[in-house]
Protein backbone atom coordinates (compact mmCIF):
# COMPACT_ATOMS: atom_id res chain seq x y z
CA UNK A 1 0.00 0.00 0.00
CA UNK A 2 1.51 3.29 -0.87
CA UNK A 3 2.11 5.89 1.77
CA UNK A 4 0.78 9.66 1.90
CA UNK A 5 4.64 10.72 1.15
CA UNK A 6 4.60 8.07 -1.72
CA UNK A 7 1.35 9.20 -3.52
CA UNK A 8 2.14 13.17 -2.85
CA UNK A 9 5.89 12.13 -4.70
CA UNK A 10 4.26 10.21 -7.64
CA UNK A 11 1.32 12.96 -8.10
CA UNK A 12 4.40 15.46 -8.00
CA UNK A 13 6.01 13.54 -10.94
CA UNK A 14 3.82 13.30 -13.01
CA UNK A 15 1.38 16.01 -12.62
CA UNK A 16 3.19 18.59 -15.16
CA UNK A 17 2.87 15.86 -17.71
CA UNK A 18 -0.36 14.49 -17.05
CA UNK A 19 -1.68 18.43 -17.57
CA UNK A 20 -0.06 18.76 -20.40
CA UNK A 21 -1.18 15.72 -22.21
CA UNK A 22 -4.63 16.57 -20.99
CA UNK A 23 -4.09 20.39 -22.48
CA UNK A 24 -3.11 18.34 -25.94
CA UNK A 25 -6.12 16.48 -25.81
CA UNK A 26 -8.39 19.04 -24.64
CA UNK A 27 -7.33 22.40 -25.55
CA UNK A 28 -8.54 24.33 -23.03
CA UNK A 29 -6.19 24.38 -20.01
CA UNK A 30 -8.78 25.23 -17.29
CA UNK A 31 -10.69 22.06 -18.40
CA UNK A 32 -7.24 20.20 -18.54
CA UNK A 33 -6.58 21.50 -14.85
CA UNK A 34 -9.89 20.22 -13.84
CA UNK A 35 -9.51 16.59 -15.48
CA UNK A 36 -6.18 16.26 -13.63
CA UNK A 37 -7.48 16.93 -10.36
CA UNK A 38 -10.61 14.84 -11.03
CA UNK A 39 -7.52 12.22 -11.61
CA UNK A 40 -5.54 12.79 -8.94
CA UNK A 41 -8.74 12.49 -6.71
CA UNK A 42 -10.04 9.56 -8.23
CA UNK A 43 -6.75 7.79 -7.85
CA UNK A 44 -6.26 8.92 -4.34
CA UNK A 45 -10.26 8.05 -3.47
CA UNK A 46 -10.32 4.66 -4.86
CA UNK A 47 -6.82 3.26 -5.82
CA UNK A 48 -4.64 4.80 -2.64
CA UNK A 49 -4.55 1.46 -1.23
CA UNK A 50 -2.69 0.22 -4.52
CA UNK A 51 1.25 -0.66 -3.74
CA UNK A 52 3.35 2.34 -5.54
CA UNK A 53 4.80 0.50 -8.27
CA UNK A 54 1.05 -0.01 -8.95
CA UNK A 55 -0.33 4.07 -9.25
CA UNK A 56 1.36 4.82 -12.83
CA UNK A 57 -0.76 2.57 -15.00
CA UNK A 58 -3.44 2.69 -13.04
CA UNK A 59 -3.06 6.99 -13.52
CA UNK A 60 -2.89 7.02 -16.98
CA UNK A 61 -5.74 4.81 -16.84
CA UNK A 62 -7.88 7.01 -14.72
CA UNK A 63 -6.98 9.92 -16.67
CA UNK A 64 -7.60 8.98 -19.88
CA UNK A 65 -11.49 7.76 -18.93
CA UNK A 66 -11.21 11.45 -16.99
CA UNK A 67 -10.79 13.06 -20.44
CA UNK A 68 -12.96 10.83 -21.91
CA UNK A 69 -15.45 11.87 -19.47
CA UNK A 70 -14.76 15.39 -20.21
CA UNK A 71 -15.18 14.81 -23.89
CA UNK A 72 -18.50 12.87 -23.30
CA UNK A 73 -19.68 15.85 -21.12
CA UNK A 74 -19.14 18.48 -23.56
CA UNK A 75 -20.54 16.54 -26.42
CA UNK A 76 -17.38 17.39 -28.50
CA UNK A 77 -17.65 14.94 -31.44
CA UNK A 78 -14.60 16.22 -33.15
CA UNK A 79 -12.73 14.03 -30.89
CA UNK A 80 -14.72 10.82 -32.00
CA UNK A 81 -14.09 12.13 -35.51
CA UNK A 82 -10.33 12.57 -34.95
CA UNK A 83 -10.14 8.81 -33.25
CA UNK A 84 -11.93 7.77 -36.64
CA UNK A 85 -9.69 9.48 -39.39
CA UNK A 86 -6.59 8.44 -37.12
CA UNK A 87 -7.33 4.50 -37.36
CA UNK A 88 -7.83 5.34 -41.65
CA UNK A 89 -5.01 6.92 -41.74
CA UNK A 90 -2.24 5.76 -44.09
CA UNK A 91 1.74 5.35 -44.02
CA UNK A 92 2.97 7.34 -46.60
CA UNK A 93 5.94 8.84 -44.39
CA UNK A 94 7.59 5.26 -43.82
CA UNK A 95 10.27 6.15 -46.17
CA UNK A 96 11.30 9.28 -44.27
CA UNK A 97 15.25 9.36 -42.93
CA UNK A 98 14.87 9.51 -39.17
CA UNK A 99 19.04 9.36 -38.66
CA UNK A 100 19.09 12.22 -40.74
CA UNK A 101 16.46 14.14 -38.26
CA UNK A 102 18.55 12.34 -35.02
CA UNK A 103 21.43 13.70 -36.52
CA UNK A 104 20.39 17.01 -36.12
CA UNK A 105 19.18 16.71 -32.60
CA UNK A 106 22.11 14.86 -31.07
CA UNK A 107 24.60 17.22 -33.60
CA UNK A 108 23.39 20.30 -30.86
CA UNK A 109 24.26 18.66 -27.71
CA UNK A 110 26.57 20.98 -25.69
CA UNK A 111 27.14 24.68 -23.96
CA UNK A 112 24.49 27.25 -25.80
CA UNK A 113 24.67 31.06 -25.85
CA UNK A 114 21.77 33.70 -24.70
CA UNK A 115 20.98 33.42 -28.20
CA UNK A 116 20.57 29.91 -28.42
CA UNK A 117 18.35 29.54 -25.79
CA UNK A 118 15.75 31.86 -27.54
CA UNK A 119 16.13 29.72 -30.38
CA UNK A 120 15.92 26.79 -28.10
CA UNK A 121 12.63 27.86 -26.61
CA UNK A 122 11.26 28.61 -29.74
CA UNK A 123 12.15 25.05 -30.80
CA UNK A 124 10.47 23.67 -28.14
CA UNK A 125 7.71 25.85 -28.83
CA UNK A 126 7.30 24.71 -32.26
CA UNK A 127 7.90 20.97 -30.95
CA UNK A 128 4.78 21.07 -28.81
CA UNK A 129 2.67 22.65 -31.88
CA UNK A 130 3.47 19.66 -33.57
CA UNK A 131 2.66 17.41 -31.07
CA UNK A 132 -0.55 19.14 -30.75
CA UNK A 133 -1.34 18.71 -34.16
CA UNK A 134 -1.22 14.73 -34.04
CA UNK A 135 -4.20 12.41 -34.32
CA UNK A 136 -5.17 11.79 -30.49
CA UNK A 137 -4.38 8.32 -30.35
CA UNK A 138 -1.35 8.87 -32.37
CA UNK A 139 -0.49 11.46 -30.10
CA UNK A 140 -1.41 9.15 -26.49
CA UNK A 141 0.68 6.53 -27.95
CA UNK A 142 3.53 8.40 -28.56
CA UNK A 143 3.35 10.19 -25.21
CA UNK A 144 2.59 7.82 -23.40
CA UNK A 145 5.14 5.47 -24.60
CA UNK A 146 7.89 7.94 -24.84
CA UNK A 147 7.08 10.47 -22.20
CA UNK A 148 5.37 8.19 -19.67
CA UNK A 149 8.09 5.21 -20.24
CA UNK A 150 5.98 2.68 -20.68
CA UNK A 151 6.21 -0.60 -22.91
CA UNK A 152 4.08 -1.10 -25.12
CA UNK A 153 2.06 -3.49 -23.59
CA UNK A 154 1.25 -0.93 -20.99
CA UNK A 155 0.34 1.72 -23.10
CA UNK A 156 -1.93 -0.83 -24.84
CA UNK A 157 -3.70 -1.52 -21.50
CA UNK A 158 -4.19 2.92 -21.06
CA UNK A 159 -5.39 2.67 -24.23
CA UNK A 160 -7.78 -0.04 -24.63
CA UNK A 161 -6.41 -1.12 -27.61
CA UNK A 162 -4.17 -3.74 -29.27
CA UNK A 163 -0.47 -4.08 -28.79
CA UNK A 164 0.01 -3.85 -32.69
CA UNK A 165 -2.05 -0.75 -32.79
CA UNK A 166 0.24 0.89 -30.08
CA UNK A 167 3.12 0.09 -31.96
CA UNK A 168 1.21 1.51 -35.45
CA UNK A 169 0.18 5.05 -33.68
CA UNK A 170 3.63 5.41 -32.08
CA UNK A 171 5.61 4.73 -35.38
CA UNK A 172 3.48 7.04 -37.82
CA UNK A 173 3.62 9.82 -34.51
CA UNK A 174 7.54 9.58 -34.98
CA UNK A 175 7.19 9.70 -38.84
CA UNK A 176 5.27 12.83 -38.68
CA UNK A 177 6.85 14.57 -36.13
CA UNK A 178 10.00 14.50 -37.63
CA UNK A 179 8.58 15.16 -40.81
CA UNK A 180 7.47 18.03 -39.81
CA UNK A 181 10.05 19.45 -38.24
CA UNK A 182 13.00 18.85 -40.61
CA UNK A 183 10.00 20.59 -42.63
CA UNK A 184 10.19 23.93 -40.47
CA UNK A 185 14.03 23.37 -40.88
CA UNK A 186 14.32 22.34 -36.94
CA UNK A 187 17.04 21.26 -35.05
CA UNK A 188 17.23 20.89 -31.34
CA UNK B 1 16.31 -16.82 -45.04
CA UNK B 2 18.78 -13.95 -45.08
CA UNK B 3 16.46 -11.97 -47.34
CA UNK B 4 14.16 -12.65 -44.11
CA UNK B 5 17.24 -11.83 -41.80
CA UNK B 6 18.27 -8.56 -42.97
CA UNK B 7 14.46 -7.34 -42.83
CA UNK B 8 14.14 -8.28 -39.25
CA UNK B 9 17.31 -6.50 -38.76
CA UNK B 10 16.29 -3.36 -40.74
CA UNK B 11 12.88 -3.49 -38.51
CA UNK B 12 14.15 -3.22 -35.51
CA UNK B 13 17.07 -0.78 -36.38
CA UNK B 14 13.87 1.61 -37.27
CA UNK B 15 12.51 0.70 -34.23
CA UNK B 16 15.17 1.31 -32.78
CA UNK B 17 15.59 4.48 -34.02
CA UNK B 18 11.94 5.80 -33.31
CA UNK B 19 12.62 4.96 -30.14
CA UNK B 20 15.63 7.10 -29.86
CA UNK B 21 13.64 10.38 -31.71
CA UNK B 22 10.30 9.72 -29.61
CA UNK B 23 12.36 9.74 -26.55
CA UNK B 24 14.35 13.21 -27.79
CA UNK B 25 11.06 14.83 -28.46
CA UNK B 26 10.03 13.47 -25.43
CA UNK B 27 12.79 15.23 -23.37
CA UNK B 28 12.51 18.37 -25.50
CA UNK B 29 9.18 18.78 -23.79
CA UNK B 30 10.09 18.30 -20.66
CA UNK B 31 12.24 21.25 -20.57
CA UNK B 32 9.03 23.46 -21.15
CA UNK B 33 8.32 25.36 -17.57
CA UNK B 34 5.04 25.10 -16.88
CA UNK B 35 3.15 28.98 -15.78
CA UNK B 36 3.77 29.42 -12.17
CA UNK B 37 -0.21 29.46 -11.50
CA UNK B 38 -1.17 26.63 -13.41
CA UNK B 39 2.01 25.23 -11.42
CA UNK B 40 0.25 26.34 -8.35
CA UNK B 41 -3.41 24.98 -9.07
CA UNK B 42 -1.53 21.45 -9.71
CA UNK B 43 -0.14 21.59 -6.59
CA UNK B 44 -3.43 22.21 -4.33
CA UNK B 45 -4.87 19.30 -6.84
CA UNK B 46 -2.35 17.44 -5.44
CA UNK B 47 -2.76 18.06 -1.51
CA UNK B 48 -6.91 17.82 -2.22
CA UNK B 49 -5.81 14.37 -3.67
CA UNK B 50 -3.45 13.57 -0.96
CA UNK B 51 -5.80 14.73 1.98
CA UNK B 52 -8.85 12.62 0.07
CA UNK B 53 -6.68 9.56 0.46
CA UNK B 54 -5.77 10.14 3.55
CA UNK B 55 -9.33 10.21 4.53
CA UNK B 56 -10.19 7.20 3.16
CA UNK B 57 -7.53 5.46 5.35
CA UNK B 58 -8.69 6.98 8.29
CA UNK B 59 -12.33 5.72 7.85
CA UNK B 60 -11.33 2.42 6.35
CA UNK B 61 -8.80 1.96 9.59
CA UNK B 62 -12.23 2.98 11.69
CA UNK B 63 -14.41 0.20 10.23
CA UNK B 64 -11.62 -2.04 10.55
CA UNK B 65 -11.30 -1.49 14.43
CA UNK B 66 -15.38 -1.90 14.31
CA UNK B 67 -14.46 -5.09 13.53
CA UNK B 68 -11.74 -5.73 15.21
CA UNK B 69 -13.95 -5.43 18.08
CA UNK B 70 -15.13 -8.87 17.49
CA UNK B 71 -17.25 -11.04 19.92
CA UNK B 72 -17.82 -7.99 22.16
CA UNK B 73 -19.22 -6.35 19.37
CA UNK B 74 -21.10 -9.25 18.73
CA UNK B 75 -22.59 -9.54 21.72
CA UNK B 76 -23.42 -5.75 22.18
CA UNK B 77 -25.43 -6.21 18.70
CA UNK B 78 -27.54 -8.96 20.22
CA UNK B 79 -28.37 -7.55 23.28
CA UNK B 80 -29.82 -4.41 21.10
CA UNK B 81 -31.70 -6.82 18.98
CA UNK B 82 -33.24 -8.62 22.27
CA UNK B 83 -33.81 -5.15 23.54
CA UNK B 84 -35.54 -4.27 20.83
CA UNK B 85 -37.61 -6.84 20.70
CA UNK B 86 -38.90 -6.91 24.32
CA UNK B 87 -41.47 -4.25 24.04
CA UNK B 88 -43.57 -6.19 21.40
CA UNK B 89 -43.20 -9.50 23.85
CA UNK B 90 -44.81 -7.29 26.80
CA UNK B 91 -47.83 -6.18 24.34
CA UNK B 92 -48.71 -9.73 23.33
CA UNK B 93 -48.66 -11.09 26.62
CA UNK B 94 -50.41 -8.27 28.12
CA UNK B 95 -53.21 -8.85 24.96
CA UNK B 96 -53.56 -12.36 25.96
CA UNK B 97 -53.93 -11.59 29.69
CA UNK B 98 -56.94 -9.23 28.79
CA UNK B 99 -58.28 -11.83 26.31
CA UNK B 100 -58.37 -14.41 29.60
CA UNK B 101 -59.51 -12.13 31.68
CA UNK B 102 -62.42 -11.41 29.94
CA UNK B 103 -63.38 -14.67 29.13
CA UNK B 104 -63.04 -15.66 32.78
CA UNK B 105 -65.56 -12.80 33.37
CA UNK B 106 -68.13 -13.57 30.76
CA UNK B 107 -68.29 -17.52 32.02
CA UNK B 108 -68.84 -15.92 35.20
CA UNK B 109 -71.47 -14.30 34.28
CA UNK B 110 -72.94 -16.96 32.45
CA UNK B 111 -72.39 -19.19 35.65
CA UNK B 112 -74.12 -16.77 38.13
CA UNK B 113 -77.49 -16.73 35.53
CA UNK B 114 -77.69 -20.32 35.62
CA UNK B 115 -77.52 -20.51 38.99
CA UNK B 116 -80.36 -18.04 39.62
CA UNK B 117 -82.70 -19.89 36.96
CA UNK B 118 -81.81 -23.33 38.91
CA UNK B 119 -82.23 -21.62 42.15
CA UNK B 120 -85.58 -20.21 40.70
CA UNK B 121 -89.25 -22.15 41.99
CA UNK B 122 -90.22 -21.73 38.39
CA UNK B 123 -88.97 -24.98 36.05
CA UNK B 124 -86.63 -23.87 33.29
CA UNK B 125 -88.71 -25.20 30.52
CA UNK B 126 -91.51 -22.91 31.78
CA UNK B 127 -89.20 -20.09 30.53
CA UNK B 128 -89.57 -21.91 26.74
CA UNK B 129 -92.90 -21.55 27.11
CA UNK B 130 -94.56 -19.38 24.06
CA UNK B 131 -97.84 -18.75 26.80
CA UNK B 132 -94.28 -16.98 28.84
CA UNK B 133 -93.25 -15.33 25.78
CA UNK B 134 -96.94 -13.94 25.01
CA UNK B 135 -96.96 -12.66 28.52
CA UNK B 136 -93.41 -11.00 28.07
CA UNK B 137 -94.92 -8.92 25.09
CA UNK B 138 -97.59 -7.61 26.39
CA UNK B 139 -96.03 -7.10 29.96
CA UNK B 140 -93.48 -5.19 27.94
CA UNK B 141 -95.26 -1.68 27.18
Amino acid sequence: MATEQELSNFLRGVEKRAFKRTVYAVRDEDAALDIVQDAMVRLAERYGDRPAEELPLVFQRILSNATMDWFRRQKVRNAVLSNLSDIEASAEDGEFDLLESLETLESTEGTESAADAVSRTQVLQAIEAEIAELPARQREAFLLRYWEEFDVAETAEVMGCSEGSVKTHCSRAVHALAKALKSKGITL
Amino acid sequence: MIRAEQQSSASSSLQSLETRFGRRVSAALSEQPLAHDIEQRLRISRELAVARAAAVARVSRGSGVVQAGGDSAVLGSWWLRAASVLPLLVLAAGLLLVEWVERDERIRAAADIDIVLLADELPPKAYADPGFAEYLKRAEP
